[in-house]
Order: C-alpha cells, then structure tokens, then sequence
C-alpha cells in the first residue's frame, strides 16, 4: 500500500507539466509553436521593464529542413538586450520547472516564468535538441549554456558550457521544436504586430522561415515606470486570506530549548558567565531595544517564572493564560504542573499579549493592508462592530467572516494602490493607435484602479474610427498586462461588453471602419484558462470595460454627428457647384439675358460654411485624448 | 372675292389668335425666368411656391363640376440640397419648354427625357420627367400640350370638320377630316389648329378603335351628322381639349359611348369631369358631355353576353362609390347596377345580333335618349 503512495508523492513538476502540456498551451504544433514565441518574447520583455531598459527584442524562426513539410523541426530564437542572467542561475532557471524570480503581488506579462520552461521541455520532448541559452550580464563576457532537463528530477543537465567575448548585454534562447509555421504563421505575425502596438516603446523585428522580416520600431521613447510591489487591497478580500495573514502576523510561542536559550544568551551577550536572574533581568532591561523578539518574548516569559536559564531549562511552557493572567508551566524535576501569576501592569506582560493574541485590529489593518491609515482604521472598527483593540488572535470564526464582510462593504477606503500597476498610459497608447491606424478619429481613456477579490486591476481603452481601418467593425484588440490575446475570443469578457453595446445608439451603423483597443493591467489577470487567451467576467472587470466603453462610444458619437454634418455640407456645396451654374444658364435664357447673373456669391459663401464645419471636426479630433481623473 | 378677303382676315384673326396664346406662353415663361435670375444675381437661392398635389389637397369643385387642388402650397428652394435637383429639374424644362414654344416644335414626353440628357440633367427613368412636366403644369396652370409636349399615345378623329393648321410650314393650310377613312390622329397639329368649319350636329366619342372603325364604315358621321372620335381607352388630354373645344367653339354637344363596365364609366366620367391626376389644370372638361352607354342596365335590356367582373372591377366600384361625382343620376344608377351584376359587357356583344346592330339600333336610341338626359 505505501508504494503506490510513494509513487504519488515523487511526480516532479517537471513530469506533471510533461503530461498536462495542454493546460499551458502546448496542445499541438501549430498552437505551440505560438506559445513558444509568447512566452519567449514575454520573457525579454518583462526583464527589460523591469530595468527600466527600451528593449529591443528579435525573433527568429528557421526551419532546420525547409523542405520538409509542416509539421517539422524550427529553430525559435529570442535575443534581447536586458540585463541577461548570471551564469550560476542559468542552468536552474531554464532547467527547472516552477523556479523564476516573478513571485510577489505586481503586474508583469508572466507569473513565474513557467511557460519559457515548458516551451523548452516541449522542444525537447519533440526534437530531443537542447536549448541554447547565451546571457551576458556585464557587457563584456557571455555565458554559452547548452542545457537539457531531467524532467523526472525536475533537474537541468549541463550539456555544455563555454564563455566568449561580446561588446552587448542581454540574452538570447535558442531552442530547436517541432512546429507549423505555415498554419501558425498568421497568429504569430498578428501577435508580434499586437504586442508592438501595446509595446510602442519597444523595438521588435522578427525574421520568419520564408526569409520575410518584419520590423517594428520604437515610436515613444519612454518607458511607462515600472510597478512596485504592494500589500493587498481591503476590498474583495474573503475569509481565507485574512486567516492565512493573521497566522503570518502571529508569533508562536518560541521552545525553549537549548538552542534557544543559548541564542538567548549570544545576544544579550552572556555567552560564558553564567548570571543569576536580577542580573539577566537587568543585562536584557539594557540591551532590549536591540533583542529580536524571540528573545524579548523568552525574557518576558523568564520575569514572571523568576528564573535563570539553568532553571529554565528544566521546565516546559504548557500556556500563557492571557485574561486570568496566569502561566502554567511543567516542571521536570517535580514532576508536576505549575503556575504563577503575571502582572497585568508589567511591560513584559504587554509583550506575551502581543505574541499570543496577535496585533490589535487597527494595527493588523493599517501595517498589511494598502490605503488603510489609523483614522480610516479606527472608522472601520466602529462601522464593523469591532473594539480598534480588538486583538486579531482572538477573533472568532464567526466574528472573521464579520469582518470579511465589512471589508468588502464599507466604502470609505480609498481606491487600490496602482502602483502595483503598470499601465501603458492614455498618450503612448493612442500615439500607437494613430500610428497603427492612421484613423479619421481617435480616443483614449485610463479607467481608475479599481479591485476584484483583492487584486487591484486597471481598464485602459482607445477607440479609433476611418483611416487606415478595414470595414466591418468593431475590430477587437485585446490585451492583458501588455500581452495580446488572440485565441479563444468568443469567450472574454471584452467581447462580451462589446457586443452587448448597441452600436445604432452611437450612430454607428452597418459595416463601420472602427476598432476597438482594449488593455486589462492586474497583478492577476483572472484567465479561464491556463493558456492565457480569455479573461473571465468577473464584474467588477466587466463594469470597468463598460464605463470605459460607453465613455469612449459616447465620444465617437459625438464625432460621428460632427463626421456626418461636415460630410452633409461638402456634400451640399459639391451640389450647389453641380445645379447653380445649371440653373443660372437656364434661367438667363428663359429671362431673354445675355449675361448670366452673378451666382458666384452663392457658392462662395457655401464653400466657407462647408470649410468651417471640416475645421470644427479637426478640432474636435485634436482634443479626443481624455484621461479621466479619480 | 368678297368672301376671300373676308377669309382672309378670318385666317389673320385666326393666326394672330395662335400668336396671342403663344406669346402669353413665352410671357409667363419669361417672368418665372426673370425671377429666378434676379435671385441669383442678387445672391440669394431661388425658389418658387408649387401647390400641392398630394391626395389631401385635391378636392371637387362643385360650381366647376370637376377636382381641383386646394390651397395647400409648398415652396421648393434651391437652398434645399434635397429639392435643388427637381429644382434645376424644372428649370431646364422650362427653359426646353421655352424653346419649343418659340420654334414652334413639338416633343413628346419620352423626347423630353432623352433630351435632358444633353444638358447635364438626368432624370433617372421617363417617370422622373413625366413627374417635373406635371410640376412646370401645377406651377404655371398650363397643360404640357401648351408648351408643345404631347403624351406618345395617340386617339383619332373623323367627321366633316375643316381646320387650319398653325404649326409652321402649315400655316394658313386647310384640311377636311373626311378625305382619310382611317381617321386623323390627334397629335400636335390638329390640337393647335383652328376649328373652321363644320356641319355636324354631334360628336362622338368611342372608346375602342374597333368600332370607331365600324362607325366609320357605316358612314355614322353623314347618318347622324357627328364627329367620331376614337378616345383609345382613357382619352388623351389632347383629345380632352380637342372634345373641350369642339363643345365650346363649335356649339357641338359631346355624347361618349364606351363598354359596359366600371372603367367604360369612369372614361365617359374624366372627359365629362377630369381626372385627379389633372386636378392642377382646367380647360379639359366637358361638364356637359353625356355618357350614353353601355349602360349596366343595357346589359339586361339588351340581353347582351356578359364575363364576370373580376375582383379588381368590384373594387373599383366601391371606391368609385366614394366619389362626390357618383353620388346621383345615372352615374350612380348604373353603378349600383354593375355591383348588382357583378357582370360586364363590352361594346363589341352587339355583334351577338349582327355586325351592324349597334350603328343601327343601338346608336339611334341613345342619341334620342341623350337629348332628355
């Protein structure tokens, strides 16, 4: 019986992403040979942000035989110039599954680096070919690691390892995977020209394997800042998280054995005399402001037994009776269970409190939650029901979920921090959407932060109308923390918002040339699937995509009508210049005139109106770039 | 040659009678002009007032015994990019129409659609320009006949009746509409000629070519001292004014014979009264022409072979029994008559009893009837 346990406990993550390689986007040789660009150029990306570096990322897909036929082995690689990885992490991070260096509550394109992993193992699964990882850190030396992974041991295999001479940072992966270019290829063009409209100040060229480039320069030159890591918002937060917060802040009962006691000692520095009990009492009374609170709370434990540590090191502490101030403690060389009292007044006192009952609730709410201050911490207690004293370690579990509730509820915090968040901001967004588009029309809006369950997110959205843009709109262009989505869309909650919309109120009609821009940032995007191509509808996303929406779509409206009144009076003075001229020549000679009458007053001052009605919409058009205010 | 000269200043009367109308034409043509140039020219949009056509604004004039519009207007502006299309529209066709009034030359309503096409006008089918021709009647009250545009379809005309002709090259010419047994076609010419001479005592109009034929050989015009006239189905307006003008400058009375049906009826009714289409013009009425038959009670009478009226003669009937003209007499009569029956006969059942039977029996009676009615 105990062997088929065993076999359950030693799947490495390594195997089990081996067998559930469809959950991360590895289904087949078209879909992962997309994936594999995603994730690489994910990567490059990310590491560049997050130094603050303009990236310049390359791509470039070779067969390994062009004339085969699809499907069959490429070659994928991915340059960069970010700040590239030291050697001795090399071989762990491109050699394991689950190890990466994104954990922490912040925006980035990927959570832990887990997909570059997996489209390395499903290269090598497929071709049985290392991946190539080149990283120079310094500019100087690169580090040339060919690698392979021990998917049983979730361990990389060093196949071979050489250093060279560069003159650039950054890093390159090559691996070798059998894919389908000439089914995938669209996908791929489409990603790599999407990401490069929400990546605008980023320069991407992609070299594909029918020896087509495809280049996009960097048109802002500014980088949006990066995001900083947070605590979590009191909104939309559940029960459970605020238990697993409270077990954090809570400090157990140190043992006190001799390990501890000798810490004890090294810190008060007593590590050779041995001290009778006043003296310790007063060495720690001294040294207190610099003792780690182990220590504080040995000490604290140590002035109510009146003992030294040879005493104490024949007892063990069975519980500290916070409300009957009472200490109970086993004695091994009576053999018997004993107590004495504590003194509620004492400092030492207030020290155990803290330790066994947690923080009060005001200082739990202000020192682990963002935009909570004590005002709004001691407003929250009373609209809760709750003393502000009130000691977390003792909050019953119905009393838990009250508070839950009341976080959720009570609207007097402020909205969630969002520099956890790193929007593309309203001006390099649409400076990309005229540029990509070339459009007649064009708005912009950054929703403000906003929270589900907890996570702060972030709705950004352009609208743009004529131009370059094909009939037969509204095109969507979805993106999440700057990645385009470009599988699964019949089931996003964008679409969702957009085809609920009634176009006909905003007077767009039929088949219009007319796209939409839609950009999610969060610390968790909350996909439906692993494969990172749908966003859920989560309302209080959909209400933000909707508020967004309806901003922009009453705008367009308003340039639709303006659109419509300037083509009515060019319209109307291309006809005056058809019929007038007709008219004066018939009725010159039904009148018996030679001359015709002077009708050129009439067209001129109908060609004025005409211009002033164009210049109004150019004006309009130039103050389209809205970014709304909290 | 007394006789001669007195002719003669006839024929000058006559033909300064022809100038007269023709340079009114050209008067008013002329004013409508001057307005809308001086607009122009003074840097405003023309426009003029037309009154309305629609169904609201036609009603029956009782004294005039026939519809006329109402006084509901509309103005059509050159300022209005929706309407300055029919504007130049209509310009150009007055400005057509001037120009075959002064030279005298005569176009049908299909010419006058292939001709805008050489001044950058399009109208997009003949029933676009049917329709502006009906606006330049409703605005200046004059039939398109006045500005020489004449409909393509053509009725006929037999009888002892000598006009002269004033179209040019024929001026002065005189000619007897008795010489030609297949009768004179009523075009242009014989519309803008002058009645001269006649002895008969009666016209006749016929609805049907067949029997005007028929009439013709059984030499009806000496029998009965008439004027045929083959109305082809609903009469032309040329032929309306023709009827008009032989009642009125001839002292002729107008009996109208068509078949045995609603639509017999209504013929017989828009030459006595007009027709709505042409509430927006006088002067093609004969208020004392007289329908003589095929009434529905000759169907009985007679004992003439009948067919079955079809769903559409029946509704006919009943929306002709909403008309303020059928409310009495014998219109109302035989209306009645033909619902009851639900049966129609046409002019060609006498044939049942000999080719001849109509022109010999038939006819004879209803003159003598027609002068009681």
């Amino acid at each position: 019986m105990s062997s088929i346990k065993e076999q359950f406990n030693q799947i490495s993550p390594s195997e089990f992403f081996y067998s559930n390689r469809d959950l991360a986007g590895f289904s087949n040789p078209t879909r992962s040979l997309y994936t594999a660009v995603r994730e690489f150029v994910e990567n490059a990306l990310d590491a560049c942000d997050q130094k603050g570096i303009l990236p310049d990322v390359h791509l470039i897909i070779k067969a390994v035989d062009p004339d085969k036929p699809d499907p069959k082995p490429y070659i994928l690689t991915v340059k960069d110039n970010g700040p590239g990885i030291d050697a001795e992490h090399i071989p762990l991070a491109f050699g394991t599954v689950l190890y990466g260096s994104k954990f922490g509550l912040k925006q980035a394109r990927g959570m832990f680096g887990l997909g570059a992993t997996m489209a390395i193992l499903y290269g090598q699964i497929t071709t049985n070919k290392p991946v190539t990882v080149k990283s120079s850190v310094d500019g100087v030396t690169q580090d040339v690691f060919e690698l392979l992974l021990d998917i049983q041991k979730n361990k990389p295999v060093i196949v071979k390892h050489t250093t060279k001479e560069v003159s650039k940072k950054g890093l390159s992966v090559s691996i070798c995977l059998e894919g389908d270019y000439s089914k995938a290829g669209t996908k791929i063009r489409d990603y790599v020209y999407e990401t490069s409209l929400i990546t605008p100040y980023a320069s991407i060229t992609f070299d594909d394997p029918k020896e087509q480039k495809f280049s996009h320069p960097r048109f802002v030159k500014e980088i949006p800042p990066p995001p900083t890591i947070i605590r979590p918002h009191p909104h939309g937060i559940d029960v459970e998280r605020i238990r697993r917060m409270i077990v954090e802040s809570q400090f157990e009962i140190p043992t006190i054995d001799d390990a501890m006691i000798e810490k004890v000692r090294k810190d008060l520095g007593l590590s050779v005399k041995n001290l009778s009990f006043t003296a310790i009492m007063e060495k720690a009374k001294k040294k207190w402001k610099t003792l780690p609170r182990q220590v504080r709370v040995v000490i604290s434990l140590m002035s109510f037994l009146k003992m030294d540590f040879e005493k104490l090191n024949k007892i063990r502490i069975e519980d500290i009776d916070m409300p009957n101030k009472k200490l109970h403690y086993w004695d091994f060389g009576d053999s018997q269970s004993k107590s004495v009292d504590m003194d509620s007044e004492s400092q030492y006192y207030k020290q155990l409190t803290n330790t066994v009952q947690g923080e009060p609730l005001t200082t739990f709410l202000t020192k682990r939650f963002q935009r909570i201050g004590p005002t709004t911490a001691v407003k929250f207690a009373e609209y809760a029901g709750f003393k502000p004293e009130k000691r977390m370690g003792t909050l019953s579990n119905q009393e838990l979920v009250n508070l839950s509730d009341a976080l959720q509820k009570f609207e007097d915090f402020m909205a969630p921090d969002s520099t956890c968040l790193a929007p593309l901001g309203a001006e390099p967004l649409e400076k990309g959407i005229k540029k990509f588009f070339n459009p007649d029309f064009s708005a912009v809006v950054q929703r403000p932060a906003s929270a589900y369950s907890g996570f702060p997110f972030i709705v950004e959205m352009g609208i743009a109308y004529g131009g370059d843009i094909k009939s037969g709109g509204p095109h969507v262009y979805r993106y999440a923390n700057r990645i385009p989505l470009l599988y699964d869309e019949g089931s996003d909650v964008v679409l969702k918002v957009v085809n609920e919309t009634d176009w006909g109120r905003y007077k767009i009609k039929g088949e219009p040339p007319f796209i939409i821009v839609s950009h999610i940032c969060s610390t968790r995007i909350p996909y439906k699937t692993a494969g990172k191509e749908n966003v859920a509808d989560r309302p209080e996303i959909e209400r933000e995509l909707r508020l967004a929406l309806q901003l922009l779509s009453r705008k367009l409206a308003a340039y639709m009508s303006k659109r419509g009144q300037a083509d009515m009076a060019k319209k109307r003075a291309n006809l005056y210049a058809k019929y007038i001229p007709l008219i004066a020549e018939f009725c010159t000679e039904l009148a018996g005139k030679k001359k015709e009458p002077n009708y050129k007053k009439i067209l001129a001052e109908n060609a004025i109106e005409s211009k002033q009605t164009a210049d109004v919409e150019n004006t309009i058009d130039s103050k389209q770039t809205v970014k709304e205010e909290n | 040659m007394a006789t001669t000269k007195k002719e003669q200043t006839k024929i000058k009367e006559r033909s300064k009678k022809a100038d007269e109308k023709q340079k009114n034409i050209l008067e008013m043509l002329k004013s409508h002009g001057a307005k809308i140039y001086d607009d122009l020219d003074n840097g405003q949009f023309p426009k003029f007032s037309i009154p309305s056509r629609s169904v609201s604004n036609i009603v029956y004039d009782k004294k005039l015994r026939q519809y006329i519009l109402g006084s509901n207007a509309a103005v059509r502006s050159s300022r209005n990019s929706a309407q300055l299309r029919s504007f130049t529209q209509l310009m150009w066709l007055a400005f057509f129409a001037n120009r075959l009034t002064q030279e005298r030359k005569s176009s049908t309503l299909r010419d006058i659609y292939y001709s805008s096409q050489a001044f950058a006008i399009e109208f997009e089918d003949q029933s676009e320009s049917d329709n502006i021709i009906v606006d330049l009647e409703a605005v200046t009250s004059k039939p398109r006949e006045d500005f020489h545009i004449f409909p393509e379809e053509r009725s006929s005309i037999f009888g002892d009746l000598t006009i002269e002709y004033t179209i040019p090259g024929y001026e002065g010419k005189k000619m007897n509409l008795s010489n030609h047994p297949d009768g004179y076609s009523i075009g242009p010419s014989l519309t803008t000629a002058e009645l001269v001479d006649t002895s008969a005592e009666i016209v006749i109009a016929i609805e049907k070519g067949g029997l005007f034929t028929r009439f013709v050989e059984e030499q009806v015009d000496k029998k009965f001292k008439s004027i045929i006239i083959n109305t082809g189905g609903q009469a032309p307006r040329s032929t309306r004014t023709l009827l008009k003008r032989l009642h009125e400058e001839m002292n002729l009375p107008v009996i109208v014979l068509t078949d045995g049906d609603v639509y017999g009826e209504h013929i017989a009714m828009v030459i006595k009264s007009g027709s709505a289409n042409a509430a927006h013009l006088r002067d093609l009425t004969v208020p004392d022409a007289k329908w003589v038959g095929v009434w529905a009670t000759d169907i009985e009478k007679y004992k003439l072979p009948t067919i079955p009226m079809t769903e559409s003669d029946i509704k006919r009937c009943y929306d002709l029994q909403k008309d303020p003209r059928y409310q009495d007499g014998v219109w109302k009569k035989e209306l009645d008559v033909f619902l009851r029956l639900k049966r129609k006969a046409e002019l060609e059942a006498f044939s049942k009893y000999g080719l001849t039977n109509i022109t010999d029996k038939y006819l004879p009676q209803k003159l003598e009837l027609a002068k009681s009615l």
